[in-house]
């Protein structure tokens, strides 16, 4: 079983190859535990980041916490999708939420990654003048920031051709 | 009763919580200057991502100190998209633009050549912003302590600075609004301090001898003498400078700006009569940037800042103009 699940983790499996594996990984604790290390090891060698001991665990349990949103959905759905998909939906779920939270324990320790705003437009907002940029590199000269930041701020004036992109 | 009671303990624990992030700390503020310092002692050469809004591009920096006016030379190179390169030394600088085939010079009359951060201005500051040690971070290969000026007021940003912690190099900085939302972010993706060649922040650009020069012409100036005041300054905010200069090819401007020491707003007074592109009052953003366009007294007053558009807005409307008796 640990090879056909180490042929899983490294994508080899044809879909019909799958179903055993799967169905260990639902049901076996060793099985799941072959799963963390093959996936460790592939980690490891392409040097991502760890994840801390116990990650899985923690997540799912967060997991556990949230609330079931409720929806109608269709009482068919079940039926017409064969079993393997919907363990393969159940997979890709699982992995969003690691690769979420992995994004967020990795930025700045444990902090929310940053959102990164967009402006957001009041209502009576204008679009900015023409020559604006000669506007922005004459304000730059005289940035505090230039002081901190050295020659890197002038960056911030935005190119004609991004703005020409925004518009 | 018990709920109001729990209501009031929440209240006074978040003041608390809140007062308690207050206060300036001494080590805090000492790393801040160390980056100061950095930034006008360090020769380094790297590549960092500017971030702003979905706008994300990578820059090339290289910075070589020597002695002489010419000494100390930094150069930016944007490699994604059009390749505009700014070159800067203590008194000029140089800022190529491959897309109009235009060189922008800037040389500084001797009352400002870019000063350095005085130990007093960083307690300036401190009054403004509350200046707090962060959490330590790894940023390209370089451990980093983190500075946070979180603004007393709203009419400034917050800024998150990473610097390495041996040298005192900025790796990181972040402006945040209010809601702590990122306005903008720098961040190094790889650096090597020290040991610069020379020709490294020569420009790349050899055709821009032919291109066309746009010299801003920068002199000291009393806008006030013309009849011109802006009243009620930004609480926080002080005048640092006064000039005329040219904008693009030929416009003469006045140019006030007022600074707390971080963030900056520009005034910018032209007369109305002969621009070719039409005005367009009220409040617009170019990238991190706030503006306000206004008319007053047949002259166009633009405002432009790297501050909350309240901020700007607030600046714009005590324009006035007054005929000099």
């Amino acid at each position: 079983m640990k090879t056909k699940i180490s042929a899983l983790v490294d994508g080899e499996l044809e879909r019909h190859e799958a179903a055993s594996p799967l169905d260990a990984l639902g049901n076996d604790e060793a099985a799941r535990e072959a799963w963390r290390t093959y996936n460790l090891i592939g980690d490891a060698m392409r040097d991502t980041r760890m994840l801390s001991a116990g990650f899985a665990g923690r997540v799912a349990a967060r997991l556990a916490e949230e609330p079931t949103v409720m929806a109608p959905s269709r009482l068919s759905w079940r039926s017409e999708r064969p079993r393997w998909q919907l363990l393969s939906a159940a997979a890709s779920l699982a992995a969003v939420a690691m690769v979420t939270s992995a994004w967020y324990l990795l930025q700045d320790g444990a902090a929310p990654a940053p959102r990164i705003a967009q402006v957001a437009a009041p209502v009576a907002q204008v679009s900015p003048p023409d020559s604006a940029n000669d506007y922005l590199y004459a304000h730059q000269g005289y940035s505090p920031r230039n002081s901190l930041q050295g020659v890197a701020p002038y960056v911030r004036m935005v190119s004609s051709e991004s703005r020409a992109a925004k518009q | 009763m018990i709920r109001a009671l729990g209501i009031a303990l929440v209240v006074c624990g978040g003041l608390a919580q809140a007062q308690g992030q207050e206060q300036t700390s001494p080590e805090a503020s000492a790393l801040l200057r160390k980056i100061y310092q950095a930034t006008e002692k360090l020769s380094y050469a790297g590549t960092f991502v500017y971030q702003q809004g979905k706008r994300s591009e990578t820059s090339r920096i290289t910075r070589v100190t020597g002695p002489g006016p010419d000494g100390d030379v930094e150069r930016v190179e944007v490699l994604d998209g059009m390749p505009r390169e700014i070159v800067r030394t203590r008194d000029t600088v140089r800022c190529y633009m491959p897309d109009s085939h235009t060189v922008k010079v800037e040389r500084r009359t001797g009352q400002r050549s870019f000063p350095a951060m005085l130990p007093e201005q960083i307690s300036e500051l401190s009054r403004n912003y509350s200046i707090t040690r962060g959490e330590p971070l790894r940023i390209a290969g370089y451990d980093c302590d983190a500075v946070v000026l979180t603004p007393k007021d709203e009419l400034r940003y917050g800024y998150k600075l990473w610097a390495d912690a041996a040298t005192g190099m900025l790796l990181k900085a972040r402006t945040v609004d209010r809601k702590g939302e990122t306005i903008e972010q720098f961040v190094f993706t790889q650096l090597s301090i020290g040991n610069v060649p020379r020709e490294r922040v020569k420009s790349l650009q050899k055709a821009a001898q032919h291109w066309r020069v746009e010299d801003a012409a920068v002199a000291p100036t009393n806008v006030a003498g013309a009849g011109w005041t802006v009243g009620a300054e930004l609480p926080g905010f002080r005048k640092i400078i006064e000039v005329t200069r040219r904008l693009g090819e030929a416009r003469p401007v006045s140019q006030v700006v007022y600074s707390d020491g971080l963030a900056a707003v520009s005034v910018f007074i032209e007369p109305a009569a002969g621009r070719a592109e039409a005005v367009r009052p009220g409040p617009s953003s170019l990238g991190a940037f706030q503006i306000y366009t206004r008319e007053v007294a047949n002259h166009i007053v633009t405002v432009v800042g790297d501050a909350p558009a309240a901020s700007v807005q607030r600046i714009a409307t005590t324009v006035e103009y007054k005929r000099p008796q």
